[in-house]
């Protein structure tokens, strides 16, 4: 047993926190507050992670990494959670759909996409979720009809992070002729700026960005934009989920932001009400766990053996760990967490920033619930 | 990073588990409670066999790592012995260690040694001897008052971390047999005319208690780690494993005895003696909302090591 990530996680950490306390304002809080200046700052931070070979660490060199060990990727994951991510939305590239392609593309979509997402210069949105296909993922009636030898796609997803910016859509479909729900499904990569795809944003108390609605109207595509075999999606989406949920390292954020308020509010501890003292301490634990489980995760995927269940157990724990950090460093503060980025609000308004990202946490990348059902179907095998 | 248990230890636990269920599992504990006697005729006798008195949890962090494994199966068949105090006896004294708050203080099974060691949570530590009998009560059969003997000395404090992660190691085989038992439950039992497995909520409070059980378990696992390559830097490390111990023991058991129905409060049925016979060590020497208190004053008084904790954020170094 060995919990140190060695010297040269360590030195990977340290430059990392150098390089961000040295390119982003202390006030940062991500890519997709109101402030656009926020983006700009988000992609020119990402084109030099990616000179430096870190946006990919992990990846093999013929795709445009320094084939680092998943640790060191995690290290970097962690950094930039903590710091409200600003690798904006390429952290999905890096995550799930680099990954996907070099599992299941073809050389000619490794050569396409590869090379650009490792240098921070391709941004991608997931055309999963649908108005009547939320948790019920496999029941989406997105069509893929054949043309040609190519398909037509009609449908509307909903919930599409970053459509608005994004270069490329992993989107899934269905074909026809097929009486399985999860036979037929089919992912293609398509380009967002193909005509007949419209995007609509939807108002939410998460900032601009975040969601969206995007409407596929007789969209074409190409034979060479699908990926995997046709008819065959539905294992890679759930491949594609599990690396998801373990790349969102929020419990990182979670441990910054305690340890920030911690060091604020040195020397008032006793004012506080014991209750409160005992959610803190219940917290700081919460956040050595979730981390542990993410960590049992990344092993797992190390070993070249990435499970849904151990991915489901983590994402259990870090979001519900979330949204506990989050209500209770709300409690410390009282009302003046509610203060928004750049007032006069405890950290900047980082609080207030963590506590709505946080009540999302245990609905994105498949709900709780959805959670608990995979652990539970591990656990007591097929009913 | 390496996450594995070392092979040593996972040598160890099966070739304890083993024994354990040789000669009985669970069922030594309701024999014991007819017949105490054999916690030294059999259950020692096998301990001995199996080599836990050469086992020094302090020697390294395989060592470690062994203690923990044995705890952990003793905790998994509430065997019917001092398992803890035992494995933290100093090598070639034999005397058991036990944690302890303000008297009367009190050891599981303390009648079957005549001398332990209490280390009391102000930071001393002295001899006590049993008095009195075992408390024979249905929630404490083996629970034994001690009363101190000659003066106190300042307490070892990587003793006292030990102590805490090797309960904590100790609840967590209770909790993971707990869930064992209500997942072989509710896929056996039929109503309604289907298993109760495949009910939703029967389902949720499954995955819930996996969640909690798999989070003690690699806590439990750091913890020792963190204990055995800092000695005597880790008490907030120690106190968190204990307390989450505890708060996972009891939301686990009251799931795994609720899921049981009725039966689960018999004794016919295994979950019936876990609940019982655990009830001392979720009890002594602090329940979890006093083991939090103390968790909090040592964080404020050493720290709790993290991403961000000022050590971690001067030099990178993250635990």
């Amino acid at each position: 047993m060995d919990y140190e990530f060695g010297q040269e996680g360590d030195q990977l950490r340290s430059d990392l926190r150098e390089l961000i306390a040295d390119r982003l304002p202390p006030d940062f809080l991500g890519a997709f507050t109101d402030d656009p200046g926020d983006l700009a700052i988000t992609q020119r931070f990402c084109k030099e992670l990616a000179a430096r070979g870190l946006l990919t660490l992990s990846w093999p060199a013929e795709f445009g990494g320094l084939g680092g060990s998943l640790w060191m990727q995690t290290v970097v994951r962690e950094e930039m959670w903590a710091h409200h991510e600003p690798r904006g939305a390429q952290y999905m590239g890096v995550n799930w759909v680099g990954p996907a392609i070099m599992e299941f593309g073809t050389v000619g979509q490794k050569a396409l996409h590869l090379p650009a997402l490792a240098a921070g210069e391709e941004i991608w949105c997931q055309g999963f979720s649908e108005p009547d296909a939320g948790s019920d993922l496999s029941a989406l009636s997105t069509r893929a009809d054949g043309d040609g030898d190519g398909w037509r796609i009609s449908g509307q997803k909903i919930w599409t992070s970053y459509a608005t910016m994004a270069d490329y859509c992993f989107l899934a479909a269905r074909v026809a002729g097929s009486g399985d729900k999860h036979d037929g499904i089919t992912l293609f990569l398509i380009p967002m700026d193909r005509a007949g795809i419209e995007v609509r944003p939807i108002k939410s108390m998460l900032g601009p960005h975040h969601l969206n609605e995007c409407f596929f109207d007789n969209v074409w595509a190409a034979p060479d934009e699908v990926l995997g075999p046709v008819g065959q999606g539905w294992k890679i989406i759930r491949r594609t989920l599990a690396y998801e949920r373990v790349g969102v390292a929020r419990y990182a954020r979670c441990d910054r932001l305690l340890s920030l308020v911690d060091r604020e509010l040195e020397g008032t501890w006793d004012s506080l009400a014991p209750a409160l003292r005992a959610r803190w301490s219940r917290a700081l634990i919460k956040v050595r766990v979730a981390r542990l489980l993410a960590y049992r995760c990344v092993a797992a995927q190390a070993r070249g053996e990435p499970s849904d269940a151990l991915a489901s157990v983590a994402r259990v724990a870090v979001t519900q760990c979330d949204q506990e950090v989050a209500e209770t460093l709300f409690q410390v503060f009282g009302h003046q967490s509610l203060g928004g980025a750049r007032s006069d609000a405890p950290l900047h308004g980082a609080l207030e920033d963590h506590w709505r990202y946080a009540q999302a946490s245990t609905v994105a990348s498949g709900t709780i619930e959805i959670q608990r059902s995979l652990i539970a179907r591990s656990a007591l095998g097929p009913s | 990073m390496d996450l594995a248990l070392p092979p040593v230890a996972d040598e160890f636990a099966v070739a304890a588990e083993r024994a354990v269920v040789a000669m009985g599992g669970m069922e030594l504990a309701r024999r014991a409670e007819a017949d105490p006697t054999i916690r030294t005729t059999e259950v020692q006798a096998m301990l001995e066999k199996l080599g836990v008195p050469d086992i020094d949890p302090r020697a390294d962090v395989d060592s470690a790592a062994v203690a923990g494994e044995l705890c952990r199966i003793a905790g998994r068949h509430v065997l019917p012995f001092p398992v803890v105090g035992s494995v933290m006896a100093r090598p070639g004294e034999g005397v058991p260690a036990v944690l302890a708050s303000a008297p009367p203080l009190r050891a599981e099974h303390g009648d079957l040694f005549d001398q332990w060691l209490v280390h009391d949570l102000s930071g001393d530590v002295g001899e006590a001897t049993p008095w009195g009998q075992r408390m024979g009560d249905r929630l404490a059969p083996f629970t034994t008052d001690l009363v101190r003997q000659g003066p106190s000395r300042p307490s070892d404090l990587v003793d006292v971390q030990y102590l805490y992660v090797l309960w904590a190691s100790y609840l967590l085989g209770v909790v993971e047999r707990a869930l064992e038992l209500a997942i072989g439950h509710v896929k056996d039992r039929v109503q309604f005319g289907r298993p109760l497995a495949t009910l939703q909520s029967v389902q949720f409070q499954v995955a819930d208690a996996t969640v909690a059980v798999d989070g003690l378990r690699e806590l439990v696992r750091f913890t020792l780690w963190r204990v055995a390559s800092d000695p005597g830097h880790a008490l907030a490390d120690a106190l968190a494993a204990r307390l989450q111990s505890l708060e996972a023991a009891q939301s686990v058991l009251r799931l795994a005895q609720q899921l049981h129905g009725a039966a689960g409060l018999c004794d016919e049925y295994d979950i019936s003696i876990l609940v019982r016979h655990v009830q001392p060590a979720l009890r002594l020497p602090l329940d979890s909302d006093a083991t939090s208190d103390l968790f909090f004053e040592a964080t404020r008084i050493h720290g709790f090591e993290s991403l961000f904790s000022s050590r971690s954020d001067h030099d990178g170094r993250a635990r």
